[in-house]
C-alpha cells in the first residue's frame, strides 16, 4: 500500500470535518506560520522550492519558483487565486479533493497566501461545482470562526480573506491569465506576459494563481519537510503524491492518490481494477484532453512530470483516459477536438479557425470521406498551433498529433477503406490498425 | 536607438518601436489585421508572424508584439513564417464570403489585398461557411458580419479608444460576434471610423453605397471644415458630387480618426438648393455677370452715400484666400469694414488667437500626452469632437481631467467638474494663479477648485482647454493668463482654444480686430450701412436675435450674397453670386492651433450628374461646358464684386496674398502637415 496524504481523510459519502482534519495534523503548519512566524513567508517559499512541489494544474511549474517572482517590494493588496475551474476533460481530482477534505485546501490557501503576503485569496470555482462551492463557503466560515482565516488570523494581526467566486463557465477561464480577466469582469481572453500575473495580475496587482491540488500539498510539505515530500515519489526527479483521475475502459474508474512516478500499468491494473472484460489496452490520454495520445508502448511509463517529458509526453493534470482496442481513436480525436473548437476563446486566428478546420477534416476521415492529403494538412496545422496566442491551441492539437504519429495506420485505414473500421460492431478487426 | 537587421537591411529605430513598424520604416510591409498603431498591438490575428533568427528573441513571433532591440536579426520571408502566415489567411477565408465582386469594400479591402498578395486563391476547406444575422446600426453604417475576420479592431476602438459600450464582442470560438445587443443606432459620435479601421467589409459606408467603386472615384486630401480642428480627410468624388469622406492621416492633428460630424457633414455640397447660378433681382445669369452687376450697384451706392455705407460680412467658413481678399478690398475701397460672424459665436475668439504663441500652442495629437487637462467654458464633445477623443487618450494614460463649466457635460471619460456660472469662470481661473488661500472661503467651489490647483501643482505638462463661446473674452484671457503663470512656474503648460469655425483663426490673423456682428447690425439699424455683401456669411445662423436682424436687413438698400451654401441671406439677396466650395476650389484653412493647411479640390466642379440628369439613364447632358461649372472661387468673386481686376490664377493669388499680408508668407512653403502661423510672427 502506498501512503495516502491528500486523501487520507476521504470518507465515503461525506466530507471530513474541521475537527477530523485537525486530528490528522491539520492547521498545525498554519498556527506555526502565523503565531510564531516559523516558517516565515520567505522560509515557506524556500521549503516549497526545495520540496520540488510542481503545479498540479497541468503545466507542472514549481510553486516555489512562481512565488519567488513576486517582488519583495510589490504593492498590496496581493492576491492568491486558487484555480478550481476544473474543466479539462477527464479531470475530476479537484472536486474530489474539495469534497473529501475542504479544510486541507483552506489551510493550503492561507499558507500559500502567507508565503507571498497576500491579504485576499479567491477560490475561482467551476460553476458546475455548486456543491463544492457551497461546501467551501460553509467551511470557510467555520475556519474563520476558529481563527484560521479572515481578519487577524490566530491573533497574529495578519489577514487572509477568502472569497469563493463562481467561474463564468468556460474552459478558457481556467487559463491563469484568462481567469484574471474573468475575475475582473472582462472577457476571459488570456493575457500575454510580460508582465506576469505575479507582478501585475488581478487589477494590476501581484497575483499568484495555483491549482487546488498544489495548494492541498502545501500544509503537508510544511508539516513534514521538503525531504519527506521528495521521498514520497518513486522517481528521483519527482516529489510528492499525485491524485490521478482514471476513466475509460477500466473496471474501477475513479480518483487514486499514488506516489509520483507510479507506473501507468500499476495504476490501471492494481488501482483502477484493470481493463474491463474483453478489452485490451490500446492507448490513453495521460494527463487530460490536452496531452498527446499515448500508445501501448508507453504502458509501463512512470507517471511523473520529468520522466514523461523526456519521452515526449505530458503528465498534465494526471487524468488518465483509457481506450481499449475496440475504441476508434479518430472518434476520440473528433470528440476532443469538438470540445476544444467549441471552447476556444476566439481571440486568435489559429485557435478560433484552425481547430474547426482540423475538426472538419477529422470528421470527414471518420465519416469515410477522408483523403490521403488530409493527414499532411492536419499535421501541418497542428504544428502551427504553437504560434497561437496562448497554450490552449497547442494543447488542443496534442491528442491529434499523438493520433497521427502513433496511430498512423488506424487513420490511413479510415481513408483507404473510406469507412471507420470500428463501425458496425467490427471493432478490433484487422483493419483497425490496432497495435495488437 | 536599437540597431537591428530585417531582411538583411540594417535599420535603426527609436526605442520602443515595434518590429512591424521598424520594418515598415525600411520599406518592408509586414501583413497585419489586428495591429493598428492607435489601438496598440494585441497579437490576435497572427498574420504578422516573422522569424527571429538571432538576438534577444528567437523563433517565430508576432512582429507587432515584439519591440525592436539591439542585435535582432529578423526574416520576414523565412519559409516557416511564410507558410504560417499563408495558413492564417486560409483560416480567415474559411468563413469569409466570396462576395468581393459585389461587396462594397471590394477594391478597398485589406483582407482582399493580403489574400491576393499571400497567394491564397484555391479554397481547400470544403466545410460550411458560418453565417450571422446582420444588424441595423443606423443610417450611416452598414453591418455585414459574415465578412468578419475577428481582428477585434472595432471593439477595441469602440470601447477602449472611445469609451462607448453599445457595440462590442459577444460569444466565443467560431461564434464570435461583433455588434450590439440588439439593432439600433450607434451611440458613439466617432462610429464612422469603424468603416475605416475594419480591414474588410463588415462596416461599410451606407450613404455612399452604390455610388461607385474606389477606382471610380476622384480622390483628394482635404481638411475638414466642420469645426476649428482642421482634421485631415480623404475625399472621394464622382459624377460631380462628393460621395464619401474618410479619415486622412495627420500625425499632428487627428491621427487616424475623424468624428462623424466631419465625416457626414458634407451633404450641403451636393444639395439641389445650393446656389449654382448667378441671380440679379430674380433673374438668373452667369456668375460673372451677376458679380459685375453687384459691382455696379455698389459703386452707385458708394457715390450716393460714401464708402462708409458699404459693409462686408464674412465667416470662418471661407478660405484664407477669400478672407484676405475681403479684408484687403474693404481697406483699399475705404468701405465700412469687414465684419466677422465668428465673433458672435465665439466672443473670445480674438483673445484665443492673440493668446497663442509658438511656445504655448499644442497640437491635438500632443494633447494625448498631457498629464493634466483643465477645460474652462468648453464642451469639446459638442464644439470640437475629436478633441474629446484626444482628451480621453490622455485620461487613459493617467491624466486627471477637470472642467469649469455651467453646463451639464457628458464626456466619454471620468472628469471632475466645477459647475460655475459663466461669469464666475474668469475669476476662478485667474484665482488659481494668485496663490494659496484663495478658494478656502468659497463654500461652493472651494473644495473642487483646490483639487484642480493641487493637481496643476503636481502636473508637469498640463493643457488648458478653453472655449470661446460660453465664457467669452474674459475666460479666454484668464485661461491664457493661467498658462502663462504655469509656464513661469517651470511647467510645460499649453493652451488649446476651441474656435467657432474652420478658419476663425485665419480671419483674426489677417486683422486682429475685425468688426463684430453687433457693430454690423447697429450700423444697419442706424442706417449708416446701406449695402451689405454677405460673403459666405452665417450671420443669420449665428445671430441670437433673428427678429432684430430681420428688421436691420430690411433697412438695407442692397444685399449681395456670394456663397456656396443656400443660406437665409442668399435667399434674401438682391444679387447672388454662386462660388465654388472648398471641395471644388480648394483653400487654405488655419486651425485653432495656428496650423495653416491646404485642402485640395476634390473635383473640377459643376452641378452633380444626379441633378442634371434628372433621373435619366444614361444621365447625360451633351455639351461643351460642364453644367454648373466655371463658378468663381470665393476669393475671385470678391475681386469681381469690388469691380477690380483679380489675380489671374490661384498662384498669382498666393503671390499677392503673401505680399499683402506678410504674416501669411509661410503658406507658400508648407508641407503636408501644414505650417503654424502665429500673429506675433
Amino acid at each position: 500500500m502506498h501512503p495516502r496524504v491528500l486523501l487520507q481523510n476521504r470518507k465515503p459519502g461525506r466530507i471530513a470535518t474541521m475537527d477530523e482534519y485537525r486530528q490528522s495534523g491539520g492547521y498545525q503548519a498554519l498556527e506555526k506560520a502565523f503565531v510564531k512566524n516559523d516558517p516565515s513567508p520567505g522560509d515557506i517559499r524556500e521549503i516549497l522550492l526545495e520540496a520540488r512541489l510542481l503545479g498540479r494544474g497541468g503545466a507542472g511549474f514549481p510553486i516555489g519558483k512562481k512565488m519567488a517572482t513576486v517582488p519583495e517590494d510589490a504593492p498590496h493588496p496581493r492576491y492568491l487565486v486558487c484555480n478550481a475551474d476544473e474543466m479539462e476533460p477527464g479531470t475530476f481530482k479537484d472536486r474530489v479533493l474539495i469534497h473529501a477534505d475542504p479544510h486541507q485546501l483552506i489551510e493550503g490557501i492561507v499558507l500559500a497566501a502567507r508565503a507571498i503576503e497576500a491579504e485576499i485569496a479567491v477560490i475561482f470555482i467551476r460553476r458546475e461545482y455548486e456543491n463544492a462551492a457551497r461546501i467551501l463557503e460553509r467551511e470557510i466560515q467555520i475556519a474563520r470562526d476558529a481563527g484560521f482565516a479572515g481578519k487577524n488570523i490566530l491573533g497574529s494581526g495578519r489577514d487572509c480573506e477568502l472569497v469563493v467566486h463562481r467561474s463564468a463557465g468556460r474552459y478558457i477561464c481556467g487559463e491563469g491569465t484568462a481567469l484574471i480577466n474573468a475575475l475582473e469582469g472582462k472577457r476571459a481572453n488570456p493575457r500575454r506576459p510580460p508582465p506576469y500575473p505575479t507582478t501585475r495580475g488581478l487589477w494590476q496587482l501581484p497575483t499568484e494563481v495555483q491549482n487546488v491540488e498544489t495548494l492541498c500539498c502545501v500544509p503537508h510539505v510544511l508539516n513534514n519537510g521538503a525531504q519527506w515530500f521528495q521521498s514520497l515519489a518513486l522517481t528521483d526527479s519527482g516529489a510528492g503524491t499525485k491524485v490521478f483521475s482514471v476513466s475509460g475502459k477500466v473496471n474501477n474508474p475513479g480518483c487514486f492518490e499514488l506516489p509520483m512516478g507510479v507506473r501507468l500499468s500499476e495504476l490501471i491494473e492494481e488501482h483502477a481494477g484493470g481493463m474491463i472484460p474483453g478489452s485490451r489496452f490500446k492507448a490513453c490520454m495521460p494527463g487530460g484532453a490536452s496531452t498527446r495520445l499515448m500508445p501501448e508502448s508507453m504502458y509501463h511509463v512512470r507517471l511523473d512530470y520529468g520522466d514523461m517529458k523526456e519521452k515526449g509526453y505530458r503528465l498534465g493534470t494526471g487524468a488518465v483516459m483509457v481506450f481499449d482496442h475496440k475504441t476508434c481513436l479518430v472518434q476520440v480525436a473528433v470528440n476532443l477536438m469538438t470540445f476544444f473548437a467549441r471552447e476556444s476563446c476566439g481571440w486568435c486566428t489559429p485557435c478560433r479557425e484552425g481547430l474547426p478546420y482540423i475538426l472538419d477534416l477529422l470528421n470527414r476521415i471518420e465519416a469515410g470521406q477522408g483523403r490521403a492529403e488530409y493527414i499532411e494538412i492536419i499535421r501541418k496545422m497542428c504544428g502551427h498551433m504553437k504560434y497561437s496566442f496562448c497554450a490552449f491551441a497547442p494543447g488542443a492539437a496534442a491528442p491529434v498529433q499523438g493520433l497521427i504519429e502513433n496511430f498512423h495506420e488506424e487513420v490511413t485505414a479510415h481513408i483507404e477503406n473510406q469507412r471507420c473500421p470500428f463501425q458496425d460492431g467490427q471493432a478490433g478487426g484487422d483493419n483497425a490498425g490496432s497495435h495488437h | 536607438m536599437p540597431d537591428l537587421i530585417i531582411d538583411n537591411k540594417k535599420i535603426q529605430v527609436a526605442k520602443g518601436t515595434r518590429v512591424i513598424d521598424a520594418a515598415q520604416s525600411a520599406g518592408i510591409y509586414i501583413p497585419r489585421f489586428c495591429y493598428f498603431a492607435e489601438l496598440g498591438a494585441v497579437g490576435a490575428c497572427r498574420v504578422c508572424a516573422v522569424k527571429f533568427i538571432d538576438g534577444p528573441v528567437e523563433g517565430i513571433e508576432m512582429s507587432c508584439m515584439v519591440e525592436a532591440e539591439d542585435g535582432m536579426v529578423v526574416s520576414t520571408d523565412d519559409a516557416e513564417a511564410v507558410d504560417f502566415r499563408r495558413h492564417v489567411i486560409e483560416w480567415m477565408m474559411m468563413n469569409h464570403p466570396h462576395d468581393c465582386p459585389v461587396c462594397d469594400e471590394g477594391g478597398h479591402c485589406l483582407l482582399q489585398d493580403l489574400t491576393v498578395a499571400g497567394g491564397h486563391g484555391i479554397r481547400r476547406f470544403s466545410g460550411k461557411k458560418r453565417t450571422y444575422a446582420d444588424q441595423y446600426l443606423g443610417p450611416l453604417i452598414s453591418h455585414e458580419e459574415n465578412r468578419c475576420i475577428q481582428c477585434y479592431r472595432c471593439s477595441r476602438f469602440y470601447q477602449e479608444y472611445c469609451g462607448y459600450k453599445d457595440l462590442g464582442v459577444m460569444g466565443i470560438a467560431q461564434r464570435i460576434y461583433f455588434g450590439r445587443y440588439k439593432d439600433g443606432v450607434l451611440e458613439n459620435p466617432f462610429s464612422g471610423n469603424l468603416i475605416d479601421i475594419c480591414p474588410t467589409g463588415v462596416y461599410t459606408d451606407k450613404p455612399s453605397r452604390y455610388t461607385g467603386r474606389k477606382w471610380d472615384f476622384e480622390q483628394s486630401s482635404g481638411v475638414c471644415t466642420t469645426c476649428s480642428l482642421g482634421c485631415s480627410i480623404r475625399v472621394s468624388a464622382r459624377y460631380r458630387q462628393v460621395v464619401r469622406l474618410e479619415a486622412g492621416y495627420s500625425q499632428a492633428v487627428n491621427g487616424a480618426f475623424i468624428c462623424d460630424r466631419g465625416r457626414y457633414g458634407f451633404s450641403w455640397v451636393n444639395s439641389e438648393k445650393r446656389p449654382r447660378q448667378g441671380r440679379v433681382d430674380k433673374k438668373t445669369m452667369a456668375p460673372q455677370k451677376a458679380a459685375a452687376a453687384a459691382a455696379g450697384r455698389i459703386n452707385d451706392l458708394e457715390k450716393q452715400y460714401g464708402p462708409g455705407a458699404i459693409a462686408v460680412a464674412g465667416s470662418g467658413r471661407s478660405s484664407l484666400e477669400a478672407l484676405a481678399a475681403w479684408h484687403h478690398l474693404c481697406q483699399i475701397r475705404s468701405w465700412r469694414g469687414f465684419f466677422f460672424d465668428d465673433l458672435a459665436a465665439g466672443p473670445g475668439a480674438a483673445a484665443a488667437v492673440s493668446g497663442l504663441s509658438r511656445e504655448n500652442a499644442v497640437s491635438m495629437k500632443a494633447v494625448e500626452s498631457a498629464d493634466m487637462i483643465l477645460a474652462v467654458g468648453a464642451d469639446p464633445l459638442r464644439e470640437a469632437p475629436m478633441l474629446a477623443l484626444a482628451m480621453r487618450q490622455a485620461w487613459r494614460a493617467g491624466a486627471g481631467v477637470f472642467a469649469i463649466d455651467p453646463r451639464d457635460l457628458e464626456w466619454p471619460f471620468a472628469f471632475r467638474q466645477v459647475s460655475a456660472a459663466a461669469d464666475e469662470i474668469p475669476g476662478l481661473v485667474s484665482g488659481m494663479a494668485t496663490g494659496n488661500g484663495f478658494f478656502e472661503n468659497d463654500s461652493r467651489h472651494g473644495r473642487n477648485m483646490a483639487a484642480i490647483r493641487d493637481q496643476l501643482a503636481q502636473s508637469r505638462s498640463p493643457v488648458i482647454v478653453c472655449g470661446t463661446a460660453a465664457g467669452g473674452q474674459a475666460t479666454v484671457s484668464a485661461a491664457a493668463g493661467l498658462v502663462q503663470w504655469l509656464r513661469k512656474s517651470k511647467k510645460d503648460a499649453r493652451l488649446f482654444g476651441i474656435l467657432p469655425m474652420a478658419n476663425t483663426f485665419g480671419g483674426i490673423l489677417l486683422n486682429g480686430k475685425p468688426g463684430t456682428p453687433e457693430e454690423l447690425i447697429k450700423g444697419m439699424e442706424s442706417g449708416q450701412i446701406k449695402a451689405l455683401v454677405a460673403a459666405q456669411s452665417d450671420l443669420w445662423k449665428t445671430c441670437q436675435d433673428p427678429d432684430r436682424l430681420d428688421r436691420a436687413l430690411r433697412r438695407l438698400e442692397f444685399l449681395c450674397a456670394a456663397d456656396c451654401v443656400a443660406t437665409e441671406l442668399v435667399s434674401r439677396a438682391d444679387i447672388v453670386i454662386p462660388v465654388f466650395s472648398v471641395f471644388e476650389a480648394g483653400g487654405i484653412y488655419i486651425n485653432q492651433e495656428a496650423r495653416a493647411q491646404w485642402s485640395q479640390p476634390a473635383h473640377a466642379g459643376g452641378t452633380p450628374v444626379r441633378i442634371t440628369g434628372a433621373g435619366g439613364h444614361p444621365p447625360r447632358v451633351i455639351g461643351a461646358a460642364i453644367p454648373g461649372g466655371g463658378l468663381p472661387p470665393a476669393w475671385l468673386a470678391a475681386w469681381q464684386i469690388a469691380g477690380l481686376a483679380p489675380p489671374d490664377s490661384h498662384e498669382a493669388m498666393m503671390d499677392w496674398m503673401t505680399k499683402a499680408y506678410p504674416v501669411t508668407a509661410p503658406v507658400k512653403t508648407m508641407g503636408s502637415e501644414g505650417v503654424r502661423i502665429f500673429p506675433s510672427q
